[in-house]
């Protein structure tokens, strides 16, 4: 098995987690690297993508893995046959599947465009309420794992799982609460027992 | 002047699936710009566009000869909306270019149902609907082509040039009188009104009596349609783009065959596209392996209008399993009943298998020159269960010429005998029949392109029929909607009085008309009352001897021959497949069945 951190940037940001499968499938399939195949009626390839990046967020911490023996440069063969925004950053072999889906634990952003607030006093708060794409009010302070402004912008890791707080939602409460426009919401990186 | 990015980039996330509007597909060509800007417009979604190979293959034509073909398709109510809301103008997805700014715009007219499509692009384009509201060369050329061009008189006024026939050299041959002739000039016109297949609507007057009826066409009388005589050498796009999203056909394509032996009297490709022409099995298997490296797609579509008929198609299959990676799956999705082998399907996933009867009793069948027999509907069922298949699908036709009561009930029996069969042997799964019936459409080109189409109450009644016999337990039955295919059959045989009833319906936001759920039946219902024009003067039985509104164009079948094949019909005699024996069409001197072209 292959585990494989890769991008989602560009017009990529734009694919549906199901078609970006479809794609790296493909990718797979036209930089000749085969991969191995469930068992079953619906046979499909044993290819592994960690949680759904939602629509417009552009990421460089992306993880998958795929149930194949590749003797060659994995990353060189899948960017040579990837579309655009979708590129294998770093590889490595594995004995098992490194299970991304369920291993990352909170994932790191970037974005410009809001504007600058007091962020130990937000975080003081006992509690933040939105409603969450599903209807139900959740507490957000909990999932904030970290947050700061730097140079470039806003910093914050949020936590995935079952704690998830999306990005592109945390960043539709701070231009409501504080004002401004988030731009160039990037994904950086991501934090858990197998990531490399 | 390109599409402002930023702005587009703020409305992209406002509607369903974005990844449509976007562009940048692998396998999409670099573009650049050219002195001749040619952008291939699909009046449908992404989804359905992108898997149609008629535009990649105009497409590649053109860009062939060193110009530039883009790509457009209509976006969906909401990207629409925000688009207009916006203030950014349709653009075209390699170059991010508005569509006002290309020197021609090639629609692909697919199905009558999706004419209010075309205005909605142009609209959103900024580019004026009506040709005459078009002059001075401000706007580019509205071209239109595709299977429905062979009767574009209801868009003939938005036109200003149609494509007709084989698409693979015409549109780039006008691309380089347009380089040639400076622009769209009366010198251009006049030399693309020399080559075969092209229509220019503003030459051809049409001349009506008081009563609506065609007494004349003035101005060009008759327009040949563009045959390709080498489909083997012919151009095709060996490398094309893989769709962001998916697509309803997400495979590769090949086109093993253009044209039909067949002559299914009801069916118009039947005839448009001939003569027959096929593909070498050399040239398809380098196709499909070139199409299997360049996309990374897992299935391979030997597409034709019957497959089933390919005169080599063992040894085709024989070379594509050898040739290509061991994982890629065969479909073939146009068998007909009498040529389907259970080996055929082999590679495919065994659930469900598709096929169209058209109609319940032999006598029916024989009427609409189907060819085939119950016999052998049931051998093909029989082989299809033994290699796995525990679904069917049975397609008929409700309102064809000639049909009674007992022709409905027919398809009862079919049903019972199909299950009959399914039944002798036990089997691991029960079986699934769908039974699925679209209204007859008298279209042109057809030898019942004269017909009546039955009214909505008729039909309703025989629907009614249908529900009351069809017994068989386990079978679902799906049915069109009446008012839709009386739609289809107006636009299909319609004149340019129907300009105005687009026009309006369009106006009272009918777009997407052939997606049930888009279908717009009031809308339209006032486009036809706001401009006087009743569709029933459309969906009428024609005297043979009426001047018809395609009567412009010659797609090479002689207009006797189809009144011989009605006289047939009426007789309840099958003429049979070209195969055995040429059956004098018109096409004889180009059709290679009948030792013309070889």
């Amino acid at each position: 098995m292959i585990a494989f951190r890769y991008s989602k940037t560009d017009e990529a940001i734009y694919l549906s987690h199901l078609d970006l499968l479809r794609h790296v499938d493909r990718t797979l399939r036209r930089a000749g690297i085969k991969v191995n195949l469930s068992e079953g009626f619906h046979r499909h390839p044993k290819i592994f993508l960690n949680n759904p990046l939602p629509l417009g967020v552009g990421s460089v911490a992306e993880y998958g893995a795929a149930d194949c023996e590749y003797g060659g440069n994995f990353a060189e063969a899948f960017n040579a046959a990837s579309p655009a925004g979708i590129k294998c950053l770093s590889y490595v072999k594995t004995d098992k599947n490194p299970n991304f889906a369920n291993t990352i634990e909170y994932c790191g952003y970037t974005c410009g465009g809001i504007t600058p607030f007091c962020v130990e006093k937000f975080l003081g708060e006992k509690s933040v309420t939105i409603t969450d794409m599903r209807g139900r009010e959740t507490d957000i302070i909990p999932k904030i794992v970290k947050l700061e402004f730097t140079q470039s912008g806003l910093y914050f890791e949020l936590k995935c799982g079952t704690e998830n707080l999306r990005p592109d939602l945390f960043c539709r409460f701070l231009e409501a609460r504080f004002g401004g426009k988030a731009v160039n919401l990037l994904k950086i990186r991501a934090f858990g027992q197998n990531v490399f | 002047m390109n599409v402002d990015i930023q702005k587009l980039k703020n409305i992209l996330l406002s509607c369903e699936k974005p990844a449509r509007y976007v562009g940048g597909e692998y396998g999409a060509p670099a573009l650049k710009e050219s002195g001749f800007l040619f952008c291939l417009c699909f009046p449908d979604l992404y989804e359905v566009g992108t898997s149609n190979l008629g535009i990649k293959i105009v497409a590649e034509s053109v860009n062939a000869r060193g110009y530039t073909a883009d790509f457009c398709y209509a976006p969906y109510r909401d990207f629409g909306a925000a688009l207009k809301a916006a203030g950014i103008p349709l653009y075209s997805l390699g170059l991010k270019k508005p569509l006002a700014e290309f020197d021609m715009l090639g629609f692909s007219l697919q199905f009558e149902l999706c004419y209010t499509n075309v205005l909605y692009m142009l609209d959103l384009a900024g580019i004026p609907l009506l040709r005459k509201d078009r002059e001075g060369g401000k706007y580019p050329l509205i071209a239109l082509g595709g299977p429905c061009a062979v009767n574009p008189e209801p868009l003939a006024d938005f036109a200003d040039i149609v494509f007709v026939g084989d698409g693979e050299e015409t549109d780039a041959l006008v691309g380089e009188a347009y380089v040639r002739c400076g622009g769209a000039n009366e010198k251009f016109y006049d030399e693309i009104s020399r080559i075969d297949g092209v229509y220019l609507p503003s030459r051809t007057a049409v001349n009506y009596s008081p009563d609506g009826k065609i007494t004349s066409f003035g101005g060009t009388t008759r327009v040949k349609k563009a045959i390709v005589k080498n489909l083997d050498g012919a151009v095709f796009p060996e490398k094309i783009c893989v769709p962001n999203c998916e697509s309803v056909h997400d495979r590769a394509v090949i086109e093993v065959m253009r044209g039909c032996y067949r002559g299914c009297r009801f069916c118009q490709a039947g005839f448009i596209y001939r003569p027959v022409r096929a593909r070498s099995v050399q040239t398809l298997t380098r196709q499909a392996c070139a199409l299997i490296k360049n996309t990374g797609y897992g299935e391979v579509s030997l597409n034709s209008l019957s497959t089933g008929d390919y005169p080599h198609l063992k040894e085709l299959l024989k070379s594509l399993k050898a040739q290509l990676p061991g994982d890629v799956t065969l479909a073939l999705p146009s068998l007909r009943a009498d040529s389907f082998e259970g080996d055929f399907t082999q590679d495919a996933r065994r659930i469900s298998l598709t096929f169209a009867p058209e109609a319940g009793t032999q006598r029916l069948r024989d009427a609409i020159n189907k060819d085939i027999t119950e016999e052998e509907i049931l051998k093909a069922a029989e082989s299809a269960f033994d290699a796995g298949y525990s679904a069917v699908k049975l397609y008929f036709m409700l309102g064809l010429p000639t049909e009674t009561d007992e022709d409905i009930a027919g398809i009862n029996d079919i049903c019972a005998k199909i299950k009959g069969l399914y039944n002798k042997q036990k089997r691991a799964k029960p079986l699934r029949i769908s039974v699925s019936c679209a209204t007859f459409i008298p279209k042109p080109f057809t030898p019942f392109q004269w017909e009546k189409q039955c009214g909505e109450e008729e039909i309703t009644r025989k629907l009614d029929v249908l529900k009351r016999t069809l017994k068989v337990k386990g079978v679902t039955l799906s049915w069109s909607d009446n008012f839709a295919a009386k739609l289809e059959a107006v636009f299909a045989r319609g004149d340019r009085k129907l300009s105005k009833v687009l026009c309006r319906a369009y106006e009272n936001g009918c777009i997407f008309d052939g997606w049930d759920k888009e279908f717009n039946r009031a809308g339209w219902q006032k486009a036809f009352d706001e401009t006087g024009v009743r569709p029933d003067e459309y969906t009428r039985e024609w005297d043979e001897n009426e001047i018809l509104p395609w009567d412009i164009i010659d797609v090479g079948v002689d207009k006797k021959f189809f009144a011989e094949e009605r006289k047939r019909a009426y007789g309840g005699k099958v003429t049979g497949s070209c195969l055995q024996s040429c059956k004098g069409c018109g096409l004889q001197k180009v059709c290679p069945a009948a030792g013309g072209e070889k």
